[in-house]
């Protein structure tokens, strides 16, 4: 086992003062109201949020750097934060201590249209880098549902993925370069302008995903592709999610390579459509598919859409819709969109799920979240990005069933579900990450080599383990907090 | 039933743009829909048709791109499509636009029911479908938020009207314009798209129609754009504070007072 880190210190008025002289007054928090704020992220502030004692709005690396280096001499825990849009509590400040927010770093430092890279700074939001680039014919593919409020450095410590993964794949693929302070205060940029980088350890990937325990990345090159002018979209209904589900793997087998492959089962399309007021004729329908093709050439996406669509009606689908314009699109995107708020109005309790399996074994799943809901008496909707296996199950609190009772059965649901996910393959996160939410879970399914390499590579770059501490995996020896979340039982 | 519905294609975009000279719509390198509102007519349509038989013919009076338009419409379930273009349409104001469309109307024969949408999104004028009626001598229900029942050469509508519905009864054939609230618009589906891509749309020109040339186009249209300009937009607002729980009865009042001075109360 790794050594113990030692126990962490409190934010003190004299670090206070230290950090206003680092950051500007203006730029540090400390009264309660406006700390409330940075003390929780999406996921439900009840049962995870937890105060921190200072927050700092960051203006530049060299700030980040010296509070990270003012932090590990002091022993302080310090969050990074982007816009606190995570689904598994990688932004909380779980032990207290300095929550570092790059929300100030928003700046697009160059457009490099030769080498198609973007340079931003952390505190970007994705939509506006997405924006920004496409006046330029350019592209940024790694794009989060929540692309009107994340952020970059967000996206990058989670590695996010999202509803084009399946023809673009996760946020990674796009990182070609970055620059992190790391958790001694260090400055180092990792990659560059290159899509092609051998040369030593790949640390950049290893920091990508790494949810802000191996330092804070204030800066990222971010390669992007060509603008695909042509883009439409199929809403396809069909009787039994089993129909749907294995209509997958058939499409993704013809080498039609669509964008995105949005699944939703019954739950989730009544509760959206009746969020939403959408008149969708969807009745009858057990699932539906939303496919979506883009490229370049109109006359190709329209023709792949087709055979897409006929492949669905020879499959036995109850109704193919077409959206070609951007109404359209949006409209039946906007129903994939609100299911996690529609599920919100109806119970707020509930824990949102992030399982990926291999894609053929989609059509296993199922069988085992209807088995789940019976079993412990609540109600799990599904739906997620089927064209990459990764399913966003999400166990919904009955209003009826008492807090203690819900608790328990969660735990034991989650249990079931994971073991379910590991047999077939899988993992508990495709893309929300580990956070606080599922380590417990985590350490129980992981492999100990795994935990013990990932809890050295942890112990080498962090030895005060200051950065993050608390997510992925408990640190060893850390003082847990009274009723701390997530902890394992 | 046979239903006629005007449709328009306008830029997709919210951010239309105009040609100061010329005072129309820049069209040129502008993504193009079926004007959202017309959905709305369209659906009316195909309930009817579902309801009671018959067939829906979309038409719609532009350049030869306006044919997609037409052909969404076809793929949302409309039988037939009609492109009424011709150079010697262009620059058309509503007037001219009215008249040419109730001409090529005519020209296609006798309809009972002749549904437009509330208004265009590009021009805002909500004219054409009251125009077309004008011209053909239809009567005329604008607003319709209902169709309550068709029987014996009569309907029974609602009207959205500033106070709250009307109910009326019309004799067919007649021309409506609807709004949103007469039913929500299908999507296209598969099969739909791809009888739209085979189908045949009819072409009218001026010459196929009997018009008065003196009413086509830029030259015909008694509509003259002088100048135009962007109003100046000015918000004097107020602030009112309360900072604590004994300051929110004096902030109310002072709310209450401004708007009270703008006369909003």
């Amino acid at each position: 086992m790794a050594s113990k880190p030692a126990a962490f210190a409190a934010v003190t008025p004299a670090i206070v003062e230290e950090l206003r002289g680092i950051a500007g007054a203006s730029n540090v928090i400390v009264d309660a109201e406006r700390l409330e704020a940075y003390s929780h992220d999406e996921t439900s502030a009840e049962e995870y949020g937890r105060m921190p004692e200072a927050v700092v709005l960051a203006t530049d690396t060299e700030i980040v750097a010296a509070i990270v280096r003012l932090a590990n001499r002091e022993r302080v825990p310090v969050t990074p934060r982007g816009a606190g849009s995570g689904l598994s509590g990688g932004a909380i400040p779980l032990y207290g201590g300095i929550v570092l927010s790059l929300e100030k770093m928003n700046r697009l430092l160059e457009l490099d249209v030769g080498n198609m890279v973007a340079v931003v700074e952390a505190g970007m939001v994705t939509n506006d880098l997405a924006e920004l680039v496409q006046g330029k014919g350019l592209f940024f593919a790694g794009y989060p549902m929540s692309l009107q409020t994340c952020m970059i450095g967000g996206n990058i410590a989670e590695n996010a993925g999202g509803g084009k993964a399946v023809k673009y794949g996760v946020t990674g693929r796009y990182v070609q370069g970055l620059t992190l302070v790391t958790p001694k205060g260090d400055v180092v940029r990792l990659g560059g302008k290159l899509s092609k980088d051998v040369s030593g350890y790949d640390l950049k990937r290893l920091v990508i995903g790494s949810e802000g325990t191996l330092g804070v990345v204030t800066e990222a090159i971010i390669g992007l592709v060509g603008y695909p002018t042509a883009k439409s979209d199929l809403l396809v209904l069909w009787k039994t999610p089993r129909e749907a589900i294995d209509a997958v793997p058939a499409i993704m087998a013809k080498g039609l390579a669509p964008t995105s492959l949005e699944f939703m089962d019954r739950l989730s399309i009544r509760a959206s459509c009746g969020y939403l007021n959408e008149s969708l004729p969807y009745d009858e329908a057990g699932a539906m598919l939303l496919v979506e093709v883009d490229g370049s050439d109109p006359a190709k996406v329209e023709a792949d859409l087709i055979a897409i669509g006929e492949l669905c009606e020879e499959r036995g689908a109850l109704e193919v819709y077409v959206a070609e314009d951007r109404n359209n699109i949006e409209r039946i995107w906007n129903v994939r969109r609100n299911i996690a708020e529609a599920f919100k109005v109806q119970s707020p309790v509930q824990s949102l799920e992030d399982i990926v399996v291999p894609m053929a074994s989609i059509p296993e799943i199922i069988p085992v979240l209807e088995r789940l809901s019976a079993a412990y008496g609540m109600t799990i909707p599904c739906y997620g990005h089927a064209g990459d296996g990764n399913l966003h199950a999400t166990l919904v609190k009955d209003p009826g069933m008492d807090m203690a009772t819900w608790r328990r059965n969660e735990d034991l649901c989650l249990r079931e579900l994971y073991a379910a996910v590991r047999d077939l393959g899988g993992k508990i996160s495709g893309e929300h990450g580990i956070g606080i939410k599922r380590k417990a879970h985590l350490a129980r399914l992981v492999d100990p080599v795994e935990l013990e390499l990932m809890r050295s590579i942890k112990l080498a770059w962090d030895p005060n383990g200051i950065m993050n501490p608390g997510k992925i995996f408990d640190p060893d020896g850390a003082p847990v907090p009274d009723g701390a979340p997530g902890m394992a039982p | 039933m046979r239903i006629l519905v005007p449709i328009k294609q306008v830029p997709e975009t919210g951010d239309v743009k105009m040609d100061p000279e010329t005072g129309t719509v820049v069209r040129a390198g502008v993504e193009t829909v079926v004007n959202p509102l017309d959905l709305y007519a369209v659906e009316a349509a195909l309930r009817l048709k579902a309801e009671r038989g018959g067939t829906v013919v979309a038409l719609s009076m532009g350049p030869a791109q306006a044919a997609k338009a037409l052909r969404e419409a076809v793929a949302m379930g409309c039988d037939e499509a009609v492109l009424v273009s011709d150079r010697r349409f262009g620059g058309s104001d509503t007037w001219a636009t009215s008249y040419t469309i109730a001409q090529a109307a005519r020209k296609l024969g006798y309809f009972d029911l002749v549904i437009a949408g509330e208004r265009a999104t590009d021009g805002d004028t909500a004219q054409v479908g009251p125009g077309i009626a004008s011209w053909l001598g239809l009567p005329l229900a604008t607003y319709v938020s209902r169709i309550e029942s068709v029987e014996g050469g009569e309907m029974i509508l609602e009207r959205l009207v500033e106070d709250g519905y009307q109910r009326l009864a019309i004799t067919l054939p007649a021309l409506l314009t609807v709004v949103k609230e007469i039913a929500s618009p299908r999507l296209p589906t598969l099969r739909g798209k791809k009888r739209s891509k085979d189908i045949d749309i009819a072409v009218l020109d001026a010459d196929s129609i009997d018009l008065d040339p003196s009413y086509l186009g830029l030259k015909g249209s008694p509509t003259k754009v002088v100048r135009i300009a962007s109003p100046k937009v000015s918000r004097g607002g107020a602030t009112v504070i309360a900072k604590d729980d004994e300051g929110v009865a004096a902030a109310a009042d002072g709310l209450v007072a401004f708007l009270e001075k703008k006369g909003l109360l």
